[in-house]
């Protein structure tokens, strides 16, 4: 069982969300985030003056998966998000050893 | 109780002689009633009821009116308490100017009165004078409180009234009235206690009886009965004091107040005080009289206390909030009630629950047309929609009790109207409200959300964007396509507040377009030039985008408490830089060039006088901006002036608008040709606030500078517009030195400038194609843009394009540059921006 968290374009959430409704990953979180990856942000100009925009906003998308699935959800993911243009995003596979549902307490291996 | 009959004479009488001897009869009567001691409250209405008629029969043998004239009793003569020897106190109003004609009536209807030995107190005036009222000696203000029509058209009495600002006039004759009783009273060292009293002037005599009546009139009729003496008591007190005074009018046959000793006795008498000497009469009659002044003067104390402070015509301010005075005359009039809200946003309370409970009552009988009947009543509503804080709270007021409703039925269909769907907490009105409190919380932002603040600041309109928040879900009264019905619903209000085009075109395009923004912002990936590119030509010019951009945040923040996060402010203003940028920095590379629907439009309707091809040719190279900044009409206007343009002739011209002038200039491009232009605004004192330059590749320039007219030159001088455009011609044909002209006034400028923020020069090469853009922020000053495009002609430019915008103190100007016909180089900008700094800073 996998974590798979994505950080993607704001406008790119419904694209994700419906790829991995195909793969039947339906259950997931979604949180909207700011930072910046490599290009650190970028210089805007208002009215003359330049200001540092430095955290970008951008959406971050929570699935867990098993660990068969990982490959094509990752692979669903980027095809998604992709624009080819930098600050599409990123994402990371994070391993995870239990999990609870709260409702019944029934764990999941 | 019957007129007195006059013994017919046998032959015709004389009129006048017939009216002398009525009147004889008639003080005969109030005097013989003065001498039984009853020279009280009902002779004194009967006296002057007969003087009414006297008066009613002069004014018809007058000779005929040249216009409307009504005649008006004032002071004692108003409350029908006119004595023996009391003054006449009138006053005449006439409709319009005063003439001739009306002069000649004044003498016919006066003389006979003053022949009658009778002394008159007359005010002449015209209706208009109204507008001066407030300004009026205090005197005069207070006599008018008990003006009552006598003959004539009553109204003008309204009309002269409405003329004048309400509340400085209900402020200033509660003021005089307060300084007259503290100046009276001084002169009788302030006390009651006195043993010859005047029963008129004297503290507890009949005019402090009078001043807390009008107090109460003015503020709170029902004052007098909530403390002081009572109302009871104060009837008693009148009543005693006017019978006495009667007898001292009597026994000393002139206009005489005093109650000496000598007087006492003969009162004391005529009003049947028992006691076996004179002396204890008069102790007897003095010791009533104390009493009497102790009731009035302890209920004027009462009312000035407690008097609630007058906000407008019949408003007040009283704990719990703004209410009517008489809350009877206002329920009839729809139209005042607006100004019941303003009075409460303008002092930060509440309006009361009486006044709102009356209201209620009354609100659905009147049509939405009744609450906006004058442009006045139209401009109240515009000027009340300012946000700032308040509003919401105002408005919630209002449709809590129905009043909102009945001046937008539209809004009423959104009342408690649910729409379920996963987003929205609250009913579609308590939504519409909210986006209004959102706003007008902007106006005192803390630092996260001063950016949006600021926007606020700048807006031209915004009552603008609050009409269009009002109304940009009122289409969700049905299920579907709700932006479009909205607008459909609007459009019904614009026509019902007569607003003009600009405001119409302004709110529909807001209410239509209401979602756009935030479609735009958290849906698209707005680091996609064209996504911004496709938004600014949505918007088209800033004023809207900033109206936009307000309105997105306002309607978004009021859908939930958890909707709108920093996350999506961020996007938000990341979307309106990124526009902003667009429509001010890159508009010179989007230019007319034939395949614009717009352009292609305003030729096809063009006016008979002009024929499709030459405005096509007039449009083709100018920036496609110019057709969202101008009116069709505006447009025309252009093409045809433009016709006239030969050489280095120019065509120039000013209009009056409704906050400002504008100048338009139509010419052939040459060098200094922007700052001459401004310049020479500036040589009149102008004070430039927005504009637009535009030059046509074939080197044609349409330039227009919206300015406000300082020292009100044009206002004063009759030929001031062909002055300014004369000494224009000059200048730009070299005729006139304009630099020496404004020396001086620059030198001064310099001299008054204000500390302030440094000045922002900003040049850029990346955002356009064909120009260099100058972006320049600084502190705004007479002759700013003049010394500016200067410092950049003597750098060896050419000035394209030019965005002139003014925020409070901030000059915010955008130029685009030329240097024989390319970019500027890095040294040139750094050149440039070295010689602009010298002349913001003063130092050249």
């Amino acid at each position: 069982m996998k974590l798979i968290k994505s950080i993607v374009r704001p406008n790119k959430v419904d694209d994700v969300k419906n790829a991995l409704e195909k793969l039947q990953i339906s259950g997931m979180t979604v949180t909207e985030v700011r930072g910046h990856g490599k290009q650190k942000g970028h210089t805007a100009i208002y009215r003359g003056q330049e200001y540092n925009v430095s955290l970008l906003p951008k959406m971050e998308i929570e699935v867990v998966v098993p660990d068969a699935a990982v490959n094509d959800a990752v692979k669903a993911i980027t095809e998604a998000a992709r624009t080819g243009e930098i600050g599409d995003g990123r994402i990371f596979v994070i391993p995870v050893g239990e999990s609870y549902k709260i409702r019944t307490g029934e764990r999941e291996v | 109780m019957p007129d007195p009959q006059i013994t017919p004479a046998e032959t015709p009488a004389d009129p006048r002689a017939v009216r002398a001897a009525r009147l004889e009869a008639t003080r005969a009567e109030l005097a013989a009633a003065s001498e039984r001691g009853e020279g009280g409250r009902l002779a004194l209405k009967q006296y002057s009821h007969r003087m009414d008629a006297i008066v009613q029969e002069l004014f018809a043998g007058a000779g005929p009116l040249a216009q409307p004239v009504g005649v008006f009793a004032l002071g004692g003569y108003g409350r029908r308490q006119l004595c023996l020897h009391s003054d006449i106190d009138l006053l005449i109003l006439f409709g319009g100017p005063i003439g001739s004609q009306d002069e000649r009536f004044l003498h016919a209807f006066l003389n006979p009165i003053w022949d009658f030995g009778l002394t008159i107190g007359h005010h002449v005036r015209e209706v208009q004078e109204g507008e001066r009222l407030a300004d009026d000696n205090p005197e005069f203000l207070l006599a008018l409180t008990d003006a009552r029509a006598i003959v004539g058209d009553a109204v003008l009495l309204d009309q002269f009234s409405a003329a004048t600002d309400g509340t400085r006039t209900a402020t200033r004759t509660l003021d005089a009235l307060r300084s007259l009783i503290a100046d009276r009273h001084a002169r009788f060292n302030d006390t009651i206690y006195q043993l010859e009293p005047d029963v008129k002037d004297s503290p507890g005599g009949l005019r402090d009886l009078f001043a807390a009546r009008t107090i109460a009139r003015l503020t709170a009729p029902g004052l007098l009965g909530q403390g002081g003496s009572g109302l009871r008591a104060l009837e008693d007190a009148e009543e005693f004091l006017l019978r006495v005074r009667s007898i001292l009018h009597l026994e000393s046959k002139r206009h005489h107040n005093v109650l000496s000793h000598e007087l006492q006795e003969r009162a004391a008498v005529r009003l049947g005080y028992s006691g076996s000497t004179p002396r204890q009469q008069v102790e007897r009659l003095m010791s009533d009289y104390f009493r009497h002044a102790r009731a009035i003067d302890r209920s004027l104390r009462w009312a000035l206390k407690s008097a609630p402070a007058p906000m407008g015509q019949n408003l007040v301010r009283s704990a719990d909030g703004i209410r009517f005075v008489d809350a009877r005359a206002a329920a009839d009039r729809p139209e005042t009630w607006l100004a019941a809200f303003q009075s409460a946003l303008d002092n930060g309370c509440a309006v009361s629950d009486d006044m709102l409970t009356s209201i209620q009552q009354h609100a659905g009988r009147f049509r939405a047309e009744d609450f906006f009947p004058t442009d006045a009543h139209r401009a109240a509503l515009l000027r009340f929609l300012k946000p700032r804080p308040g509003l919401y709270a105002r408005l919630s007021e209002m449709h809590e009790v129905g009043l909102l409703g009945q001046m937008f039925p539209e809004f009423r269909a959104i009342t408690c109207r649910v729409v379920r769907d996963f987003y929205h907490k609250y009913t579609v009105d308590e939504h519409t409200l909210l986006t209004i409190r959102n706003l007008e919380r902007l106006a005192n932002a803390g630092p996260d959300r001063q950016r949006f603040g600021r926007l606020l600041g700048e807006l031209d309109a915004p009552e603008l964007l609050v009409l269009a928040l009002l109304f940009h879900d009122v289409g969700k009264w049905r299920d579907d396509d709700h932006h479009v019905e909205s607008a459909v619903m609007a459009r019904r209000m614009f026509d019902r507040l007569r607003l003009d085009d600009h405001a119409r075109a302004t709110i529909e395009f807001l209410v239509v377009e209401h979602l756009k923004m935030s479609v735009a912002a958290f849906r698209r990936d707005t680091e996609d030039p064209e996504i911004v590119r496709q938004f600014a030509a949505l918007v088209g010019v800033e004023e809207r985008l900033k109206m936009l951009c307000l309105l997105t945040l306002a309607d978004v923040e009021a859908v939930s408490l958890e909707t709108l996060t920093p996350w999506k402010e961020e996007l938000l203003w990341r979307l309106y830089v990124d526009t902003y940028n667009h429509l001010t920095l890159s508009y010179g590379d989007e230019v007319i060039d034939g395949g614009q629907s717009a352009a292609s439009e305003i030729a096809k309707h063009a006016p008979a006088d002009l024929d499709r091809r030459s405005i096509e040719e007039f449009l083709r190279g100018l920036p496609r901006r110019y057709l969202q900044l101008f009116s069709p009409e505006a447009i025309y206007t252009h093409v045809r002036r433009s016709r006239n343009v030969a050489g280095d002739s120019i065509e120039a011209w000013l209009e009056k608008q409704a906050d400002g002038w504008e100048l338009t200039v139509i010419t052939h491009d040459k060098p200094f040709l922007f700052s001459n232009i401004s310049g020479v605004l500036s040589s009149y004192g102008m004070d430039i606030l927005r504009g637009f330059a535009f030059t046509k590749p074939d080197g044609l320039i349409v330039d227009t500078f919206h300015f406000a007219d300082v020292e009100r030159f044009l206002e004063l001088n009759p030929e001031g517009a062909e002055k300014v455009i004369k000494r224009l011609e000059d200048v730009i044909a070299g005729r006139t030195d304009l630099a020496a002209r404004l020396k001086g006034i620059e030198e001064g400028a310099l001299r008054r400038k204000l500390p302030g923020f440094a000045p922002v020069v900003h040049c850029d090469n990346e955002s356009s194609r064909r120009y260099t853009i100058v972006e320049i922020v600084a502190e705004n000053a007479l002759g700013l843009l003049y010394r500016m495009s200067r410092a950049m002609s003597e750098s060896g430019c050419e000035v394209d394009l030019v965005l002139i915008g003014t925020e409070g103190r901030r000059a915010i100007d955008v130029f685009h540059l030329t240097r024989q016909g390319r970019k500027l180089t890095e040294d040139e900008q750094r050149e440039l921006t070295g010689n602009l700094l010298r002349v913001l800073e003063g130092r050249s």
